[in-house]
């Protein structure tokens, strides 16, 4: 008895004071095995007489039981603490810097002329477009603007024959669209595109720059629905509770015409380099659609009614994102294009 | 147009609305102050008296003069001015003076002290233009009744005034006139108009002596007038201080009538001295070509289109420019003949511009005037002369042409008005409105009938007096809408989905987006590639640069690399989108550059070179998001292009049988022209994609048995295309074999010089579990006719 006892303390021992799988293992053979102490002791039985032979069977049974449980047991912790030094040895250094997934950028006039299509998509509006080598006819005389009118001046037009020119206005757009509903109401369109004036580039000049137009036209549309809707559009454009203030103006082909400011986004109305102190930027030009321009393109002015307006991509742009040179637009600095990587 | 605020205040009270208010109410109504600019200006004044004047000592052209300021002390002050001297009435800015250049401050100047200065009028700020050669050489010597001690000398001299810069809109010529401001003005701030009455001057007079003719019609009116006796001599103070402030120096009294009635009425008028015309015969011409000085001294040259006015056959004017140098008013004009005429804009538009002259009579002929302007001006130009230049032996008017009196009638309700307006406004008020703007409006049951006064051309039509009456009552007062109608979808059209298709698809595989000039030099077109056709070029371009329409985006994109390049950015990757044209065509464009890497790291060992094969990725993967699998596309030799593309590097792109486009590095020519590295290029018509039907997006069962797949290396001729490989293969059985992976091109050791090897991982599939002996018998068919058609060998 004292043997087994004896043999279980040795044994429990050594498995417990065991620092690697090697070293278990052996001590599996030395206590398990065929010579080790417990076969030793199962060798005793036949010298016990048949009283003692079950008691101390159940015994030494007992005893490898328990060594058996004991080396699993340790084998188990043995492999979980060889699994945290593997993992630990394999540490990196998460701050090192990426393998950069470099992603493009869309151009800053496209960002924000998306932005403008998708709000008015989602005011049931369409996207028209227009050629840019435009009849004189579109870009002008259904503008209302016939052959010696004071608004049409020479030296700001490129033509290219005395009947074609570069459209100076996507204004040219709104009377294609007017000219293909033939009569058929309602219209809701906004016109987007590059325009071209003979202009010296400089700061705050470009001989091309992009422009996006609107055009309403349906039975009872009122002034006052231009203003709702441009309030929208300034809301998108420059946040949210953007303030509208409508100036008179020209233009041929509204009547009335109207310039826009909008709260200074910057400042918020109390005045600013941005806005010049006054707290109100100009973005917009709109009206009601001229009568002459309904009737020339086959609309009866009596029985419907329209509103335009139309705004400066590059100037929405350069108010937005603060850039002081027009020029940058068509330089493409990949530096200054960095920027533009989403609308906000 | 300058506006001055005194002037306009003689027609209509301004108390209590300064000019920056008034500036306010001006804009928000419509007319648009661009600036307000002080005449003259300066803190502590005074108008003093020279008692003194001793040489400086240290000086040859200074002086020391002692001055009495109002209080009977003398001030000793050092002046450098030619013309100082004792006993003169002057200008001084006391010590502490703040003036357009500087502060005045207690100073030494050369050892004299010197408390003060006295002051010249443009060191007030006032325009040297404005001033006589004597005003600018030397201090400003006031009359000797000038009162001593007074603060206010630039009020004094009438020097106070402020003048605005309006804006005009083409509808508004008639604010080239400032009484269309005073009524304009009178209307918004709601306050009286007090206009002079010149109706009252007659046309009759004594037997008129004048013949006029005009042999064109680009001069349709013409109204002559002889006075026989004029006295010239000095204008009266406030009207040289009201063409002062308009920005027109005073020459005497019949000049400025003329230049003050073209500022009041609008109306150009030009006088002729009398006695220096040979004829009393006028007529206007514009069919000859010649040279003729004109009042500024300048020998101009007249070609035929050019309005000409002339007597006995000679020039005596440039019509609605500028007169002759031959017959202008000087001090001994007696008589003179007065011309109020119109002439044709776009005749004296061309004209002036030609010329390069911008008098203020030509820009206002080319604004348009009003009908009734030619009779106002002439009958206002006759009061005048009559109160001021003493005016006697008044011929009767001489007219050729017709003047249009009969005015304007428009009929409109207030219902249209606030429909058109989305308003609710009463009609009293809107009746108030069109009072003010006096349009004589009567109402008469729902119809407001109005009558138009002859200046406001811009008024034709119901909806122009819905501007007139929204402007007046406030744009404050309209309320926020929407339209009510129809509900329409709005949606993109094809052609905008696959641009934006096309841009996603671009900047989410790492390009950025450009946009370059559409307007190109000759340089430049030349190198289109897949040109359209005939060039579209600018008539009168504005500099060699800009002179073409773009038909491709090659050079602008290059030119836009290259100018990275030069900023040291190494990786340049772009694309552009853009409408390029021909005579004849319109398409749109796809143009990508491709230089250094797509993505790169030397810390974890990476790079992803913008190279030919990631360019054709970068392609593959648009198409094939657009729904053209590789199965349609095809990468031929390209022999489209040479001069711009690598001729061993580049690839014709084709969908079908249709070119899309050509992709490849750039001729090393290229990369000189426009001084960049090597690059990739391609371009891509866009609309030819368009009128290619996509793929229907359709689910294909997923496989249900394991595939199969060997690996072999064939050793072929140089010259034999993956391309031919592939459908040597695929086409052996287009049912089992499912894919072919190209995955080693070797040239080199162990191999004839002639040939190369490359390595190829074939997937068979199909619908069962495939057996080796069927494998086999497809693999075997497979290397049998890669043998036959291409000479392809098992390498071993």
């Amino acid at each position: 008895m004292e043997i087994i006892e004896k043999v279980k303390d040795e044994g429990l021992q050594a498995i417990q004071n065991c620092t690697d799988s090697k070293e278990l293992n052996q001590l599996k053979v030395t206590y398990l095995g065929k010579k080790g102490p417990v076969q030793a002791l199962m060798a005793q039985m036949k010298d016990l007489s048949n009283e003692e032979k079950p008691k101390f069977g159940a015994e030494v049974n007992q005893l490898k039981q328990l060594l058996a449980n004991a080396i699993d047991e340790k084998a188990k912790a043995l492999e979980e603490m060889e699994m945290v030094k593997k993992l630990e040895s394999e540490k990196i250094d998460i701050t090192l810097p990426p393998i950069e997934t470099k992603l493009g950028t869309l151009h800053p006039l496209t960002v924000v002329q998306q932005e403008i299509e998708d709000l008015f998509i989602g005011m049931g509006y369409q996207v028209a477009e227009g050629p840019e080598v435009e009849i004189d006819e579109y870009n002008f005389t259904r503008a209302n603007t016939p052959e010696g009118h004071p608004a049409r001046d020479m030296q700001d037009t490129f033509y290219i024959d005395p009947t074609t020119l570069l459209r100076t206005q996507t204004t040219a757009i709104q009377m294609r669209v007017l000219d293909t509903a033939k009569g058929k109401l309602p219209i809701k369109v906004i016109c987007p595109g590059k325009v071209y004036r003979r202009d010296d580039d400089d700061a705050t000049h470009s001989h091309q720059f992009t422009q996006m137009e609107g055009l309403v036209v349906g039975e009872n549309i009122t002034l006052a629905d231009l203003k709702g809707t441009l309030q929208f559009m300034a809301d998108a454009m420059f946040g949210e509770g953007r303030l509208l203030r409508f100036r008179p103006s020209y233009f041929p082909f509204t009547e009335p015409s109207v310039e826009v400011d909008v709260s200074c986004h910057v400042c918020q109305g109390k005045g600013c380099n941005v806005c010049k102190q006054t707290g109100w930027i100009e973005v917009l030009g709109a009206g009601m659609v001229h009568p002459n321009v309904l009737e020339m393109a086959g609309f009866d002015s009596k029985k419907c009614s329209g509103f335009a307006f139309g705004a400066g991509i590059e100037r929405i742009a350069m108010l937005k994102y603060g850039i002081d040179d027009i020029r940058n637009f068509y330089t493409n600095d990949v530096r200054f294009l960095k920027n533009f990587n989403r609308f906000d | 147009m300058k506006v001055s605020y005194n002037w306009l205040n003689t027609y209509v009270s301004l108390e209590g609305v300064t000019p920056e208010k008034l500036a306010d109410v001006l804009t928000n109504a419509g007319l648009e102050v661009e600036g307000i600019e002080y005449q003259a200006s300066g803190t502590n004044l005074v108008i003093g008296y020279v008692l003194e004047k001793k040489p400086h000592p240290d000086s040859d052209h200074l002086n020391v003069c002692q001055v009495d300021l109002g209080d009977g002390i003398p001030t000793q002050i050092v002046c450098g001015a030619p013309n100082v001297d004792a006993g003169q009435k002057v200008i001084v800015a006391k010590v502490g003076a703040k003036l357009p250049g500087g502060e005045i401050k207690a100073t030494k100047v050369r050892g004299q002290e010197s408390n003060g200065m006295i002051c010249a009028l443009f060191e007030l700020g006032v325009d040297k233009k404005m001033l006589r050669e004597d005003q600018i050489e030397g201090i400003e010597i006031l009359p000797e009744d000038a009162p001593l001690g007074c603060e206010d000398p630039l009020g004094y001299l009438g020097l106070n005034d402020a003048i605005l810069d309006v804006k005009q809109t083409p509808n508004r010529a008639d604010f080239m006139a400032m009484w269309s401001v005073a009524m304009e003005t009178g209307a918004i701030l709601n306050r009286e108009v007090h206009l002079p009455d010149y109706d009252v001057i007659s046309d009759k007079g004594i037997e008129p002596t004048l013949k006029i003719a005009s042999a064109t019609e680009n001069c349709p009116v013409f109204l002559g007038r002889i006075i026989n006796k004029v006295k010239v001599g000095p204008s009266p103070k406030w009207m040289s201080d009201h063409l002062h402030a308009a920005g027109i120096k005073s020459i005497n009294n019949v000049v400025d009538i003329s230049n003050y009635v073209m500022l009041e009425t609008g109306q150009p008028l030009h006088f002729y001295d009398l006695a220096k015309m040979p004829h009393r015969e006028i007529t206007v011409v514009d069919d000859v070509d010649m040279t003729m000085t004109a009042l500024d001294g300048v020998e101009y040259e007249i070609k035929k289109g050019d309005l000409l006015i002339t007597t006995g056959g000679q020039p005596t004017g440039v019509a609605g420019i500028m007169g002759g140098d031959d017959s202008k008013i000087d001090e001994e004009t007696t008589g003179i003949i007065i011309e109020s005429a119109l002439f044709n804009a776009l005749s004296i538009r061309s004209t002036a511009r030609r010329l390069g002259l911008n008098t203020e009579a030509c820009s206002r002929f080319i604004k348009g005037l009003e009908p009734q302007a030619q009779i106002k001006g002439m009958k206002r130009a006759v009061q005048l002369l009559q109160e001021y230049a003493d005016a006697d032996g008044i011929e009767e008017l001489v007219q050729i042409g017709e003047i249009n009196k009969e005015l304007t009638k428009v009929t409109e309700t207030l219902e249209h008005i606030n429909k058109h307006l989305g308003t609710e406004f009463k009609l009293d008020e809107v009746v108030d409105i069109l009072q003010r703007l006096n349009l004589q409006p009567v109402v008469n049951g729902i119809t407001i009938s109005m009558t138009i006064p002859s200046y406001r051309t811009d008024l034709a039509i119901p909806e122009d007096i819905d501007e007139e009456v929204i402007r007046l009552l406030g744009y404050d007062r309209l309320p926020d809408a929407l339209p009510t109608m129809t509900a329409t979808c709005g949606k993109l059209t094809p052609k905008q989905k696959l641009r934006r298709t096309a841009q996603s698809v671009l900047s989410g595989l790492g390009l950025r987006e450009i946009e370059t000039y559409t307007l190109v030099s000759d340089r430049y077109i030349q190198d289109s590639v897949m040109p359209l056709g005939e060039t579209v070029v600018l008539a009168s371009p504005m500099s060699e640069e800009r002179k073409n329409v773009r038909q491709s985006l090659f050079s602008t994109m290059l030119e836009c690399l290259s100018y990275n390049q030069a900023r040291k950015i190494e990786d340049v990757n772009l694309f552009e989108i853009s409408s390029v044209y021909s005579k004849d065509q319109e398409t749109q464009k796809l143009g990508i550059v491709m230089s250094g890497n797509l993505q790169s790291s030397r810390l974890h060992h990476i790079q992803n070179p913008s190279d030919f094969y990631n360019a054709k990725g970068v392609l593959m993967a648009l198409l094939k998001k657009l729904g053209y699998d590789e199965n349609r596309i095809y990468f031929k030799e390209n022999t489209v292009d040479t001069d711009h593309f690598h001729p061993y590097r580049s690839a014709a792109i084709y969908l079908g049988k249709e070119l899309l486009g050509i992709l490849g590095q750039i001729h090393p020519l290229m990369q000189k022209k426009y001084s960049c590295s090597s690059c990739i290029y391609a371009e891509i018509n866009l609309d030819c994609i368009l009128k290619a039907k996509a793929s229907k997006v359709k689910f294909v069962p997923l496989d249900r048995y394991p595939s199969v797949k060997r690996d072999i290396a064939l050793v072929m001729d140089k010259d034999v295309t993956a391309e031919k490989l592939l459908e040597i293969i695929k086409k052996t059985d287009r049912h089992m074999i499912r894919n072919v992976e190209v995955f080693d091109v070797y040239e080199g050791e162990h191999i004839e010089s002639t040939k190369k090897s490359i390595a190829l991982s074939v997937t068979y599939q199909s619908d069962h579990t495939l057996t080796d002996m069927e494998v086999n018998e497809v693999h075997e068919k497979m290397l049998e006719n890669l043998r036959n058609e291409c000479n392809a060998l098992l390498r071993v």
